[in-house]
């Protein structure tokens, strides 16, 4: 090495420089550097020109430059308890008693009328079809929700803990996921059409039998249910149990002990059932010659009800047609309800719907149809309209209240993240249209079945928080965002105001509450996806 | 550096008075606190985050981490101190949560000019850019590098502490610093010099 080279390498570089300057060298090292410095003067002038930056630096820095914005002068007062949170949890309480007596209440009573109890219609929409049977110690809906409240918030209370706690926490994990989990499903036969099924006559299932075939044909006897997903369904011979289906087509020739449930495109009933009938088709067809001992429960396009009905009768429906033996009491909501000279109704009938009812002659009514004449959408000169709409408000504002008090970070972010609107929209679609799928994707495994029921849950709460965020966005534009819950809480009561408000408007109303719901549910996803990012480990 | 400079004077024991007083509930002593110290966090904030709006945000929200927290502050500790620490991990996980953070760790001195800056360009950059010219020009760096100059010379970090809100090693902190001086100085248009006397410098490290 020459001498030169020698006298090159004995130069420290720039980060050593910075390193003396800043202390952050061990003794020894700054020793060696310090000497080199004292005979160096290319190397004192380098560390010269890096400490003036650094004191350039620190007062360019910390150079005032601009106040502090006006709406930023006073302390945030989240933490205290305001006496404005007293009277949210009062108007919350009083809310939440109005739409029970008013709304909810006489809604469940007149289903109950139909033959389903508020407890079974809730256990059924949830728990009781095919995949559920192992539900039946979790009796309802609210049982479930007030559940899972309880589970959040003790998650949420005990988070700071949560390393404490782990021993503990995986022991009441365990135990809630021996409760969710449904018990082993009861013995079934499973069939897979190939591509069509048929059980032929005289030929018995001793158990349930689960069919998804093309066609589906049952000639022969099932001892259980029948739980069957096919193109079209026809049941000539004998059903002890329950009809349960998904299908494009259902005739029912023979007989049914139990239930008929299911969601088809069309249902002839032809033959008998025992129980009940809830349905959801386009066109029921109840033939003159056909009996149901229980009530009948129809979303239905048009319903044609020629025979006889043990129970009650609760129909909404674009057309019904009325010509058979009803026992019990109706409760019809269509468009037209047309009662046929064969009819006989032996209870109360009630009527709304947009045309009076058109009675023929030879019909047998116990009593008066009571009417409620009501044109399609909604009555804008009805006072009890916007009572409801005020109520509607009231109800989600009470909601983001909640929201904005339990998880104020996550309720500030979402509103952050519902400022990017193109990912929000687009992903909103997506998991408005892509979770239940998924659901019901992973119900059908069984095994999945709680991950199903639990993800349809939160889909449904984060639906119905969509419309707070995008609320907040929108007062957060015409208000400003100034800091504080006060001000979160004014801009959100407004834009909750001026959303509900847009709903209301004709033909243009769901198409905004649909992009309300997109836009806050894609902000929501946005949200949760960050943090899910934010907890990732750190790219080093 | 003192960090008082940035955070306005409240002498120690008015400061733990107030700081027991919050504690307690106290609305006045918190708003007292408030008025202390969130001008100096809201210009660290303006620093650190790209628009104005975000810092708005992140100054109330940091307050509100900062009255959930105060149960966990040590008092032997520089309140400034851990009140900047709170503030800078909120701030960062602003920016990362954004993804817009761009510059990743290397882990050594790669990417750095081998030579000696020239001491007379440096001190005419220093004399011939205001310091607004120079927020202006810390606002176009990356993420990090912008961190590291705001976390150590506005708010006085010792460099542990920078390492442990960056998420990067403690010996990598020297190299981030000086990579964002010198990404500063390229900003100002004033691009590094060698010295003619020096070229070729090496290192001894």
């Amino acid at each position: 090495m020459s001498t030169s080279d020698q006298s090159l390498a004995n130069h420290f570089d720039e980060v050593t420089g910075l390193l003396y300057l800043e202390g952050q060298l061990d003794e020894d090292h700054a020793k060696v550097v310090a000497a080199h410095v004292a005979s160096c003067a290319p190397c004192r002038q380098l560390l010269h020109a890096l400490e003036s930056e650094g004191v350039w630096l620190r007062e360019s820095l910390t150079t005032d430059d601009e106040p502090i914005p006006a709406h930023l002068i006073a302390a945030p007062e989240r933490n205290s308890t305001h006496w404005g949170w007293i009277a949210a949890f009062g108007l919350c309480a009083g809310g939440l008693y109005t739409l029970w007596n008013g709304i909810v209440e006489p809604w469940l009573a007149s289903i109950s009328q139909a033959g389903l109890s508020q407890q079974g219609i809730l256990t059924w929409f949830f728990f009781q079809g095919a995949f559920w049977k192992g539900w039946d110690a979790m009796r309802s809906l609210a049982e479930f929700m007030a559940i899972a409240t309880l589970g959040s918030l003790a998650i949420w209370l005990f988070r700071k803990q949560w390393k404490r706690f782990t021993p503990i926490a995986f022991v009441m994990g365990a135990l809630a996921c021996a409760l969710a989990l449904p018990p082993a499903a009861a013995a079934a036969d499973v069939e897979r059409g190939d591509p069509s099924y048929t059980l032929p006559a005289g030929h018995e299932v001793k158990n349930d039998l689960v069919v998804a075939a093309d066609r589906t044909r049952i000639d022969g006897d099932v001892d259980g249910d029948l739980i069957v997903f096919s193109y079209s369904v026809t049941v000539n011979g004998h059903v002890k149990g329950d009809v349960l289906g998904l299908t494009d087509k259902l005739t029912l020739n023979g007989i049914v002990d139990g239930n008929v449930r299911v969601a088809t495109d069309s249902i002839a009933i032809n033959g008998s059932v025992g129980k009940n009938i809830t349905a959801w088709q386009d066109q029921f067809d109840l033939d003159e010659k056909a009996k149901v001992g229980g009530s009948l429960t129809l979303l239905a396009g048009n319903a044609d009800l020629d025979g006889q009905i043990g129970g009650d009768l609760t129909v909404l429906a674009r057309v019904v047609d009325l010509n058979g033996l009803l026992s019990g009491s109706a409760l019809i909501r269509s468009q037209r309800l047309v009662v046929g000279p064969q009819a006989e109704i032996q209870g109360k009938t009630k009527f709304s719907g947009w045309h009076p009812p058109e009675v023929a002659q030879g019909a047998k009514l116990s009593s008066p149809i009571d009417v409620s004449i009501k044109g399609p959408g909604p009555d804008y000169a009805s006072g009890r309209y916007y009572w409801h709409q005020t109520l509607f408000w009231g109800a989600s504002f009470i909601f983001g209240l909640v929201l904005l008090l339990v998880a104020p970070q996550f309720f500030f972010d979402v509103v952050q993240c519902s400022k990017r609107v193109g990912p929000a929209l687009g992903l909103g679609t997506l998991f408005l249209l892509a979770t239940p799928i998924a659901a019901v994707i992973v119900c059908a495994t069984i095994v999945g079945a709680a991950v199903g029921v639990i993800a349809v849950l939160l889909w449904l709460i984060g639906v119905y928080s969509a419309q707070i965020f995008t609320a907040s966005w929108l007062g957060e534009k015409l208000l400003g965002g100034a800091a504080g819950a006060s001000h979160a809480i004014g801009r959100m009561a407004l834009g909750l105001a001026i959303i509900r408000a847009l709903t209301m408007l004709p033909y243009a109303g769901p198409i905004v509450g649909f992009c309300v719901t997109i836009w806050g549910l894609g902000a929501i996803v946005l949200t949760i996806h960050r943090r899910m990012q934010v907890h990732a480990p750190v790219a080093a | 550096m003192d960090r008082q400079k940035t955070t306005g004077a409240m002498n120690e024991a008015d400061l733990a008075q107030v700081l027991s007083q919050v504690r307690a509930g106290d609305a006045h002593a918190w708003g007292e606190l408030y008025r202390q110290y969130a001008p100096a966090i809201f210009r660290f904030c303006r620093r650190l985050l790209p628009a104005r709006e975000d810092a708005e945000d992140a100054t109330t929200e940091i307050f509100m981490k900062v009255r959930q927290k105060l149960g966990t502050y040590d008092s032997s500790r520089p309140f400034t101190a851990w009140l900047y620490k709170v503030a800078s991990n909120h701030c960062w996980d602003t920016l990362r949560r954004r993804r817009i953070r761009q510059d990743l760790e290397t882990g050594d001195v790669e990417g750095l000019p081998l030579e000696h800056p020239d001491p007379g360009q440096l001190e005419r950059l220093q004399s011939e850019h205001t310091s607004k010219e120079v927020r202006a020009g810390l606002a176009k760096l990356p993420d990090r590098a912008r961190a590291a100059l705001v976390l150590r010379y506005y708010a006085d970090m010792s460099y542990d502490e920078i390492a442990d809100t960056l998420g990067v090693r403690r010996a990598f902190v020297g190299v981030l610093l000086l990579r964002a001086r010198h990404q500063l100085r390229d900003a100002l248009g004033q691009p590094d010099a060698t010295v003619a006397a020096k070229a070729g410098g090496g290192r001894k490290t």
